[in-house]
């Protein structure tokens, strides 16, 4: 069995991801788990970059994800000011159980996914540009991307209607 | 050469630990950081379907979701900063006014 370099970079960026998504899960203190949050959306960014030829999604990432999402999450959660007691969390019995149960639903899908997607990544081929990109989106897709920005204003809206004073 | 079942494992992978988080931990902030976990693992699959495909509709996708998640984000804090100024808490199991 040869192994190639791509293998060889897919797995350690896998391993990475994996191990920052564990990390968002288990990690008690919020502040810690929203950083390994963002190093998993930035690794996730470089496996955009390196093996999917995606470099917009990749900026995308880097910018929205990591840059604006990110800093908000951290930016309430130190306005919060939580002290220790507030984020302690009484174990639950059945955790052990739900995390059977999510394992059992992924051998599931496991099963269903057998034999299917038989396509392959060719890394070193080069990926889409931004100008394929854009051309899809501001012809095929124009209509929703003009009811995604609807969607955005809406929410900051919703946002600060919510986070008013007197609600 | 990467096989696109690897990809498509991974994000599964990925996906059940974001669903675990989110269905196990009781902080409303770790809650919603599961939240985007999933999210993310839907686009790293589309990604990847999309460069083995060779087609470019996946990537729109990732945008869009990249961009319900950013109106999701902003609209959730927004809720756990009123239900924090109203309840003083940011434990989901204390949240039950709605619940029976």
């Amino acid at each position: 069995m040869m192994i190639n370099a791509w293998d060889v970079v897919f797995f350690f960026l896998a391993g990475l991801i994996l191990l920052s998504a564990l990390g968002v899960v288990f990690i008690r203190h919020p502040v810690y788990s929203a950083l390994s949050l963002l190093a998993n959306l930035c690794v996730t960014a470089i496996l955009y970059l390196s093996l999917m030829g995606a470099p917009f999604i990749a900026m995308v990432q880097i910018i929205v994800y990591a840059g604006a999402i990110m800093v908000f999450f951290l930016f309430v959660i130190m306005l919060m000011n939580l002290s220790k007691g507030e984020y302690q969390e009484r174990a639950v019995p059945w955790r052990l159980l739900l995390g059977l149960g999510a394992a059992a639903l992924f051998a599931f899908q496991i099963f269903i996914l057998a034999g299917e997607w038989r396509g392959v990544l060719s890394p070193g081929a080069g990926g889409f540009g931004v100008k394929a990109l854009s051309h899809f989106i501001f012809t095929r897709y124009i209509l929703a991307f003009e009811l995604v920005s609807v969607l955005i204003f809406v929410a900051a809206l919703g946002a600060v209607a919510l986070a008013k004073k007197k609600l | 050469m990467i096989p696109l079942s690897h990809i498509i494992i991974f994000s599964l992978i990925i996906f059940t630990i974001g669903m675990v988080g989110a269905l196990s931990r009781r902080n409303v902030f770790i809650v919603l950081m599961s939240i985007e976990l999933m999210l993310n693992a839907v686009n790293i699959a589309l990604i990847g379907v999309s460069s083995a495909m060779g087609n470019l509709i996946g990537q729109v996708l990732a945008i869009f979701i990249i961009t319900v998640a950013a109106g999701e984000a902003a609209v959730g804090l927004a809720i756990v900063v009123a239900l924090y100024r109203n309840r003083l808490t940011v434990n989901v199991d204390a949240i039950n006014l709605l619940k029976w």
